[in-house]
């Protein structure tokens, strides 16, 4: 019994030791955990943070290195990434950039304020506003005279547009900017876009209106069901994550005819601020993707697909057509087309001139740089060396260094023939769609300031895509071959183009900057919300009728009215202010 | 600006709490067992302990810098804080943010996801891993034991990420789990799961189960482990099947285990999680799958609202500690384990 006893004590106790020791070990994996949490959010702000300034201060001779993060996805390039070290000889200094991943803009830029240490160069992206309203940014007035490449950059007008409330310049607009002629060859923007074997199939069909598209997409999926490999086809699908879902929201815009202000229609006669929420156009609109849902047109997963999921479906050719911008998906999109010679079964895409009915003036294209006001490149309070940033943007913006951003080295990524013109050889041209390719030898800063247009050897173009015969060789023959269908040589001639509408233009410039701290910013807010939720809701219903009620009650209890009003308020302001350089 | 950097580490401060009560605990336990005569305070006694002292004082200072100052920075709730001013300079605007939270049917909202979905996945992850250890304790065979344990706990290292990526390949409209309900002919059609809001609250308790059942098993398998053999042997001779074995004793044997990490877990059921809510939901399902984390990063970071950020997470705070409160209240009534 004694012996029993004494067993059982000794056993409790070693029990209550092995509990114990778990339980510290659990606490302290759980702890342990908890600091990774917080070490991955600083390292999201202070990766980029840490690093450039120690450059600052640096000898002549020496090249100096600055860091710059930019809050919207791209790749980042190798270390020893070959161009950028013969810019780093040209301009005396290299850059480190990192990208947005995973988050949205304004998430990783409120992380960063929230750290208080920023990287030398930013593009907060839609974030901009909050930089600017925690005082995370150097203004730039008093330098812009000294560097004559930035000066020459943009209009005084321009500048002028760029101040913020307190009357200085913080950001440089990097886009846009044309040198000497416009080359327009590629519709970098909104589109309803439509694959090639589409329109071949058919005859090159004129499509003017939502639904022509649909119905030729029907028609085309129930001929020709698969693709050549076996896969379905997926005749339309709409991608909706997050910040992207312009591609599902916007469009009433376009179908009215108007360009792209982003958050609302400007009526160019009465200067009035139109929303396209809620004009019959864009119930018309949902309306037909309820139809075409309910047929099995459109993609069941259209609305919770991921942007990745969404890029891998397109790079399957399986997509017969979709709408969204050029820059959304084409940079990677085409590419994995080409490689996999997709292009030769007819999986490109073309953007159509599509509008609610026929005959109306599209404008999906807009000639002219647009200079969106709202975001560019800045220098931050953390960057130790203003100047020497400075005269490192100076430096990019000089026609050697801009023609190794873009063109890359002569003999290696282009050739010149005997009039001085810049081309490239097919295998050129493979070599600059290679991921790994781009990331160990290109280097094209791509978010600091840059022209499009003509070179300042009258000759060439700034950028390769522009230039005329390099851009029609590039392409795939199948849109080639469409092209020469419809008696079109670029992406722009398919859709036609219009000069930018007024001064105002764009209005998603102020919209994309606005913050709760407004009346109108919050309804603004909510009013995403809203459509975020209920614009698939809508689609898919099976009573088109009272989901799209529901919806608009629902709409209208954001106050709508509020965003509107300090929209038109903007509005007048920039009418205002364009007629004092008239 | 390194006070909001700071403060925002309040978020870690849970587990701080739970490892400060768990010592506690722990301490006091002994105290109750072994009744220590009263030391009395001399300097003779302090010089005696020294080193003791010191690396306590280390760990105190510790617990300050990290857990206590950083609450300094919910000043913010009650301004109208703007960066550029400062903690110092930003306008006071007493409860007006608690306000402005309380009358925004979104936070509403969010404050029901967060708790049903905190409350689904403490039942669910609970008691999976207190019938998984049990299940796993009457495997005979040491290596299938071995292997199986192993294979179970995996999942917890991997990031939610890669969870809600095999989550959403493995339950889309042409994922696994539709082909075998369309072949096996329960649907006639692939359904979209992560379109219905109905189904957003089990996928994630699913996905919480999955990835943490194995890890949460491991305590349980110590505590039963633990439980002294002669127990089992007098109950096989008091004819006690397996099953009664589990009842009569493997469960009351691990009661203190399950009671401690139940009264931390519900401390914790505001932390209903983040990742995975804000990796796998969509416009379609928002209205169920924000939380309040969500909710804080959405409108107080992103829209630059550092204070009704910091006024969510004052609450959630709040709410945690009277959960706990409560829950080692009802512990100490009926006369169970407690953590203070």
């Amino acid at each position: 019994m004694d012996v029993c006893l004494l067993r059982k004590g000794r056993c409790t106790v070693k029990a209550k030791k092995t509990v114990s020791l778990l339980l510290t070990a659990a606490v302290a994996v759980g702890v342990l955990a908890g600091c990774q949490d917080t070490a991955q959010t600083d390292a999201n702000g202070g990766q980029t943070a840490s690093g450039g300034t120690e450059a600052a201060g640096n000898g002549d001779g020496e090249i100096k290195e600055f860091t710059a993060f930019f809050a919207v996805p791209g790749s980042e390039i190798n270390d020893d990434n070959e161009i950028m070290l013969m810019l780093g000889e040209l301009t005396g200094a290299t850059c480190k950039e990192t990208w947005l991943t995973g988050q949205t803009a304004q998430e990783a830029v409120g992380t960063l304020i929230a750290g208080g240490e920023y990287p030398d160069f930013i593009d907060g992206g839609d974030g901009m506003a909050q930089l600017y309203e925690a005082g995370a940014l150097i203004p730039l007035d008093d330098y812009i005279d000294q560097y004559p490449n930035i000066k020459e950059f943009l209009t005084e007008e321009e500048w002028d547009k760029l101040r913020q409330d307190d009357g200085h310049i913080y950001w440089i607009q990097q886009f846009g900017n044309i040198y000497g002629e416009e080359r327009a060859t590629t519709h970098n923007d909104e589109a309803f876009w439509i694959q090639t074997r589409v329109l071949e199939w058919a005859g090159y069909p004129e499509i003017y209106t939502m639904d022509q598209f649909f119905d030729l997409i029907e028609s085309y999926n129930e001929a020709n069901p698969t693709m050549e490999g076996g896969m379905e086809n997926i005749p339309y699908t709409i991608l909706c994550d997050d910040w992207r879902y312009f591609c599902l929201e916007n469009a009433p815009q376009f179908l009215d005819g108007y360009p792209n202000d982003g958050s609302v229609i400007v009526d160019p006669e009465e200067l009035k601020i139109i929303d396209y929420n809620t004009t019959p156009t864009a119930k018309r609109y949902f309306q037909k993707l309820n139809e075409e849902y309910h047929k099995g047109i459109v993609d069941p997963e259209s609305f919770t697909q991921t942007y990745d999921e969404y890029i891998a479906k397109l790079s399957t050719g399986r997509v017969l057509g979709m709408i969204d911008q050029w820059w959304n998906f084409a940079y990677t999109v085409n590419d994995a087309l080409k490689q996999q010679g997709l292009d030769e079964q007819g999986c490109n895409y073309v953007p159509l001139p599509i509008t609610i009915e026929e005959g109306m003036k599209n404008q999906w294209h807009n000639s002219g740089g647009v200079l969106n006001v709202a975001s560019g490149l800045a220098i931050t309070t953390s960057c130790e060396d203003v100047e020497g940033a400075l005269a490192f943007v100076d430096a990019l913006l000089g026609q050697e260094a801009h023609d190794l951003r873009f063109w890359g080295v002569e003999g290696v990524d282009y050739e010149v023939d005997e009039n001085g013109e810049y081309y490239r050889t097919e295998d050129m041209r493979v070599q600059s769609s290679d991921t790994a390719y781009k990331a160990s030898h290109s280097c094209t800063y791509s978010y600091f300031p840059q022209y499009s247009g003509t070179s300042r050897d009258g000759i060439n173009a700034m950028k390769p895509e522009y230039q005329a015969k390099e851009f029609y060789n590039s392409l795939s023959e199948d849109v080639q071959e469409c092209f020469a269908a419809y008696g079109a040589e670029t992406y722009v001639d398919m859709l036609g183009t219009s000069e930018a509408p007024g001064p105002w233009y764009p209005m998603y410039s102020y919209s994309n900057n606005m913050t709760t701290s407004t009346e109108g910013g919050l309804a603004w807010a909510k009013m995403g919300e809203v459509k975020h939720e209920y614009l698939p809701k809508v689609v898919m219903s099976d009573d088109f009728e009272a989901a799209w009620e529901e919806y608009m009650k629902v709409y209208d209890s954001c106050d709508p009215q509020a965003f509107l009003d300090e929209m038109q308020a903007e509005l007048d302001r920039r009418v205002e202010e364009a007629a004092k350089y008239n | 600006m390194g006070v909001v950097c700071l403060f925002f580490r309040i978020a870690s401060s849970e587990k701080e709490r739970r490892m400060e009560v768990g010592k506690a605990s722990m301490a006091r336990k002994k105290k109750e067992k072994i009744h220590e005569p009263k030391v009395k305070i001399t300097w003779k006694e302090i010089k005696r302990q020294k080193v003791l002292l010191i690396w306590a004082a280390v760990i105190v200072a510790y617990g300050i810098v990290f857990y206590y100052l950083p609450l300094a920075g919910w000043v913010m709730a009650f301004q109208n804080y703007r960066p550029k001013d400062g903690l110092i300079h930003s306008q006071f605007v007493g409860l007006a943010k608690f306000q402005q939270l309380f009358s925004d049917a979104t936070f509403l909202r969010v404050i029901r996801n967060t708790l049903a979905m905190g409350v689904i996945n403490l039942a669910a992850t609970f008691i999976m891993a207190i019938v998984f250890a049990i299940l796993l304790n009457e495997i005979k065979s040491k290596g299938g034991k071995k292997v199986v344990q192993t294979i179970s706990y995996l999942p917890h290292f991997l990031s939610w990420i890669i969870v809600t990526g095999i989550l959403h390949d493995a339950l889309s409209s042409n994922g696994i789990v539709n082909e075998l309900l369309v072949r096996a002919g329960i649907f006639d059609q692939p359904l979209n799961f992560f379109a219905h809001p109905k189904f957003f609250w089990p996928i994630v308790a699913f996905a919480n189960v999955w990835k943490e059942t194995g890890w949460n098993a491991i305590i349980y398998l110590a505590a039963i482990t633990a439980i002294d053999p002669s127990l089992y042997e007098a109950a096989g001779i008091d004819g006690a099947g397996r099953f009664a074995r589990i009842r009569y004793v493997t469960l009351p044997g691990i009661k203190p285990t399950i009671i401690i990490l139940l009264l931390m877990n519900v401390g914790n059921v505001l932390n209903a999680g983040f990742e995975i809510q804000y990796l796998l939901g969509n416009g379609l399902v928002q209205s169920v799958s924000q939380t309040i984390d969500i909710y804080v990063l959405k409108w107080g970071i992103s829209q630059n609202d550092f204070s009704i950020g910091t006024a969510a997470g004052i609450f959630k705070s709040l709410v945690s500690i009277i959960l706990i409160v409560i829950a080692n209240m009802i512990a100490k009534r009926s006369g169970e384990e407690q953590l203070f």
